[in-house]
């Protein structure tokens, strides 16, 4: 799904672009969400109180990490079963090949991602 | 004695090149993942080039019991593949997938199932043509989103072990990715665990499903 909707923000000395990804309400709702946003496919949900953004593209094959719901804090992904941390994207079942985090912005209730840092 | 056929003939097309389908043929591992509901184990026993022999765990549609067996896989061109299995049930089944490209990175795959049997196994012809069917559209609606999102980050630049550059290095998605012709030589470069004594043992059989967003 892609997302137009944008929000810039003034960085140390440089204007960063964020984009909407979702509302809190609907990351409650869902409990854990997987969009596709200008081509980056991206797996949002909450760990230990923390609102994170991951990369949903394993690095092995490119399988969807977010197909299952997040379990004792673990990410499998669907295709062949890689494991990864949902503390911070790295890989538990082989180590070295982390899935990139993303920064995020909460305004008025409303997620938005930068897809560049 | 004369044996006869129980035979059924599945065909879908896809939305990705032949290649993508070949390698998911190939791609042993996934059995446990893609396919966990239905696999429980897999292991490589061997494989060289475009044959593999392969032992698998599985409960097919309809059976409520776990049966295992070996198949054996190879392509007997770069159209045809065709796999022998034999399993505890005693069966030799034989599969057999025939590739062919359509316009627009598309393809249409048949796959034909026949056992040979003693003619008293005609009457049964009737539920294996309705177990296979259900085995195939089964599988086939597992497979066809990881052929599409295969297919699909494979356009983005996908990398098998690295991923996609842009992602990775936080770098401005290019205007446009350039890519070559799927192209896919058997055997899948894989990871040594599915190849171990223990072969690849799925982790659970029950999951809340987020499901896939492509």
């Amino acid at each position: 799904m892609q997302n137009s909707r944008s929000i810039k923000i003034q960085e140390q000395d440089k204007e960063i672009e964020y984009k909407l990804l979702a509302s809190i309400e609907e990351l409650e709702q869902k409990g854990q969400i997987t969009k596709w946003i200008d081509d980056h496919d991206i797996l949002l949900y909450e760990y230990e109180g923390k609102i994170k953004a991951i990369s949903n593209i394993c690095r092995h094959f490119g399988g969807p990490v977010g197909y299952h719901k997040m379990k004792n804090g673990t990410f499998t992904c669907l295709w062949h079963n890689w494991q990864f941390s949902g503390k911070d994207g790295s890989c538990l079942t082989h180590p070295g090949l982390p899935l990139r985090e993303y920064e995020l912005k909460i305004v008025d209730n409303e997620i938005y991602i930068n897809l560049l840092g | 004695m004369k044996k006869i056929a129980l035979s059924l003939k599945c065909e879908r097309e896809m939305d990705c090149p032949r290649d993508v389908i070949i390698w998911n043929y190939y791609d042993h591992e996934h059995l446990t993942g893609t396919h966990y509901k239905y696999y429980n184990k897999a292991r490589v026993l061997a494989e060289k080039n475009d044959w593999a022999l392969v032992y698998r765990s599985k409960k097919m549609p309809f059976l409520p019991f776990f049966s295992s067996g070996i198949g054996f896989q190879y392509m007997v061109n770069e159209n045809v593949m065709r796999t022998y299995h034999k399993d505890s049930v005693g069966f030799l089944l034989q599969m057999e997938a025939h590739f062919k490209e359509l316009p627009n990175d598309r393809c249409l795959v048949t796959v034909y199932y026949k056992i040979e049997t003693h003619p008293i196994f005609k009457i049964f012809e009737p539920l294996f043509k309705r177990l296979f069917r259900s085995w195939f559209d089964a599988t086939w609606d597992e497979d066809a989103p990881m052929r599409l999102r295969r297919w699909k980050t494979y356009k983005l630049g996908f990398k098998d072990f690295y991923g996609i550059d842009y992602i990775n290095k936080k770098l401005t998605k290019p205007e446009k990715t350039e890519y070559e012709q799927y192209k896919f030589d058997p055997p899948i470069k894989s990871l040594p665990k599915i190849k171990s004594p223990e072969g690849e043992v799925r982790p659970f059989s029950k999951s809340a499903e987020i499901g896939y967003n492509d």
